[in-house]
């Protein structure tokens, strides 16, 4: 079952496997109709010397004749290789057997219908049986050549075949093996290319060129491609946001101005301060589209180092905990275990996201509610939890919020830019964390797990 | 001081300029980053206020020259660009702080003025004064008029930062950046509700405030 489902997924097993059953299907048809055909002939050469020998006794005339050649005869004849048996209408047989089955026409007969006496017989006897004076002759010659030759053809098939079968099997596992290992190359590169490593290219020889090679360098031209074209998408919104955020930036200034070099009625400050929070918020959306260019990028993964979990939960907690409770909200942080809680990461990357979730935590729940941030090890994992008891999230949009600017329905009227939980995914995916929304029976659980089995993670 | 600001934007060029020159400094406004360089090298300014994106030669560039040619003159980065790699490049090229458009003025001014006195943080203290706070930096006790006064880590940390720079104004987000580590912008007032609980502690059962609330800009602990 497992060498079938082997052969099956590799398609130079596979291969191999078909033309080896043609290459033996052949062989054997080849063989098989030479045989046939030797045989036809050999037997219709027997029964031409069976027929002249009974024709023989028949020119003799005289019955007296007969019996004495017959007697003469038997005597004189091998039963290995012929034999012969006249049964008079009266009188005694005369055989050079002690028994043979009456015959009509053409008959084989086996070594076993034969009564052979002190005699040897062959395997294997052609017989013809004929009314010859006044009696029943049977005349039986040996077909040993004809087996004979048979298990000779047999054991040439063989000895020819067998080298040939486990030539051919183990090129073709060879070539497989070796189909297998540039395949991987490709897949891993492939993986890379999935993963956002663009700079991942398959290893593509210069001396051989066969069709492995053209998919490895097509797959090189698409990741060479595809990294031209996030290059200059990278560019074009740099340069858009810099195109962009410079008239913003006069629109503060003039904001600005205004409050610093005219008298406003309370009134007209209060205007001014909304038109300023606004400009903030546009930025705020810039910067969070910009950030999350940079981090689908990857090359922020350069500068990896320890980061302490329990560190960035215990400065979030403390910097959002004073204006929760502030708000009637309780922000709760409990690390359980002594850890040690270090991930191979970004500090700022993970304090944003942990701020992000706890943000969206207390932005989406009503005033007096309780979000427990939690951190624990485990053999496998080192896990942050954020769990709310708000209206939560229903199953089927959980996968849509992580898209950027995704907001649901009702969500639209309360603050945010939309592309919160799509940082806190994008973040995630540069970690290699595993990041999963579940129900809190009522409310929004948040898992952040870092796997502890893999190189990366000490 | 003496500041040159090379911002290719007019507008804001001419903002920072006027708003520098109203605090009574002296300042040069240049366009260009090539021409920017030169004044730079010749300048002997005290600090040097640098767009990242210039005609002639960008921000980032124009810094490693200089440093290259040991000008350690103060660097404040302005840029359009606020990722984390960003901010990591501004300032490993050699530049000294970073502040992402649009910014306040408030903002601008305070980080200059900390730009400024940067080097001179010779001795180290052990006890921080304001009035009549007391700050004993080795036994971690804070009393003021005689009083102890109970303050968490954190709030012992932001008092710190405050003490230390006293007389200078501290923004928002320079206060989040020292005291939490934190570099994006949360969105909320957070920083002015743990001032205000500071200041339950500190100011409210005392009768007077050290802690100064400096509209548009941040807070500051009076020099006297």
């Amino acid at each position: 079952m497992k060498l079938r489902q082997r052969i099956s997924r590799s398609t130079p097993l596979r291969l191999t496997a078909i033309f080896l059953g043609i290459f033996i299907l052949s062989s054997a048809a080849s063989f098989g109709a030479a045989y046939l055909v030797i045989r036809a002939n050999f037997e219709s050469a027997l029964e031409d010397e069976i027929e002249q020998t009974i024709d023989a006794y028949r020119d003799l005339h005289d019955q007296e004749t007969l019996l004495r050649r017959l007697k003469d005869d038997v005597e004189a004849t091998d039963s290995e290789l012929t034999i012969l048996h006249y049964r008079p209408d009266s009188g005694t047989v005369i055989a050079n057997v002690d028994g043979f089955p009456p015959v009509r026409g053409f008959t084989i007969v086996g070594e076993k219908a034969i009564e052979e006496g002190d005699d040897d017989v062959s395997d294997s006897y052609l017989a013809l049986g004929a009314r010859v004076g006044r009696g029943q002759l049977i005349v039986a010659r040996t077909r040993e050549p004809v087996v004979v030759l048979g298990e000779t053809i047999l054991s040439v098939v063989l000895i020819g075949l067998l080298p040939t079968i486990l030539l051919a099997a183990s090129a073709g596992a060879f070539a497989a093996r070796n189909a297998r290992r540039r395949i991987d190359t490709i897949r891993k590169t492939l993986g890379a290319l999935t993963e956002g490593r663009l700079s991942a290219r398959a290893p593509v020889a210069a001396t051989e060129r066969d069709d492995l090679t053209e998919i490895s360098a097509a797959v090189n031209n698409m990741a060479s491609a595809q990294e031209a074209l996030i290059g200059s998408m990278r560019q074009v919104s740099a340069d858009i946001a810099h195109d962009l955020k410079t008239p913003i930036q006069r629109v503060a200034v003039i904001l600005d101005e205004i409050a610093r070099k005219t008298t406003l009625s309370e009134k007209q400050q209060d205007l001014l301060d909304q038109a300023l929070a606004e400009t903030d918020r546009i930025v705020q959306t810039f910067q969070a589209l910009l950030q999350l260019a940079q981090i689908e990028g990857g090359a922020v993964r350069d500068r990896f180092g320890p980061t302490d979990l329990r560190e960035i939960a215990e400065d979030v907690a403390d910097f959002l905990g004073a204006e929760a409770e502030e708000r009637g909200y309780r922000l709760d942080l409990t690390v359980t275990g002594d850890g040690p809680f270090i991930v191979k990461g970004d500090r700022h990357l993970l304090t944003q996201a942990l701020a992000n979730l706890i943000g969206n935590a207390l932005r989406h729940t009503p005033p007096a509610s309780t979000v427990n941030v939690d951190l624990w090890r485990s053999p496998a994992a080192i896990t942050l939890r954020v769990a709310d008891n708000g209206p939560g999230i229903p199953e089927a949009e959980r996968e849509k919020v992580l898209r950027r600017l995704y907001r649901m329905e009702k969500s639209r009227t309360t603050e945010g830019s939309g592309l919160g939980l799509s940082l806190v995914a994008a973040i995630c995916n540069l970690h290699d964390a595993r990041l999963t929304l579940e129900d809190n029976d009522p409310g929004l659980k948040v898992l952040i797990r870092f796997g502890l089995d893999r190189d990366d993670v000490r | 001081m003496k500041i040159l600001v090379i911002e290719d934007d007019r507008r804001t060029g001419d903002y920072i300029a006027d708003g520098l020159r109203e605090e009574g400094h002296s300042v040069d406004l240049i366009a260009d980053g090539a021409e920017g360089l030169v004044q730079a090298s010749v300048g002997n300014y005290d600090i040097l206020v640098v767009d990242r994106m210039l005609p002639g030669l960008d921000g980032i560039s124009l810094v490693k020259t200089l440093r290259g040619a040991r000008n350690r003159t103060p660097v404040l980065f302005l840029t359009s660009l606020g990722g984390v790699d960003d901010r990591i490049e501004g300032l490993n090229s050699g530049g000294d702080d970073y502040l992402v458009k649009p910014f306040a003025f408030g903002e601008l001014s305070a980080r200059i003025a900390a730009l400024a006195r940067r080097p001179q943080m010779q001795d180290e203290p052990t006890i921080l004064r304001a009035a009549d706070l007391e700050m004993n930096l080795l036994t971690r006790k804070v009393t003021r008029a005689g009083q102890p006064i109970d303050l968490l880590p954190r709030e012992f940390a932001l008092l710190e930062h405050l003490l230390r720079r006293k007389g200078r104004v501290q923004t928002r987000t320079m206060l989040m950046e020292a005291v939490w580590d934190i570099h994006f912008d949360p969105m909320t007032n957070v920083v002015d509700t743990h001032i205000s609980r500071l200041r339950r502690k500190v100011d409210k059962p005392f009768g007077t405030d050290l802690i100064e609330t400096v509209r548009g800009s941040g807070y500051r602990i009076n020099a006297e």
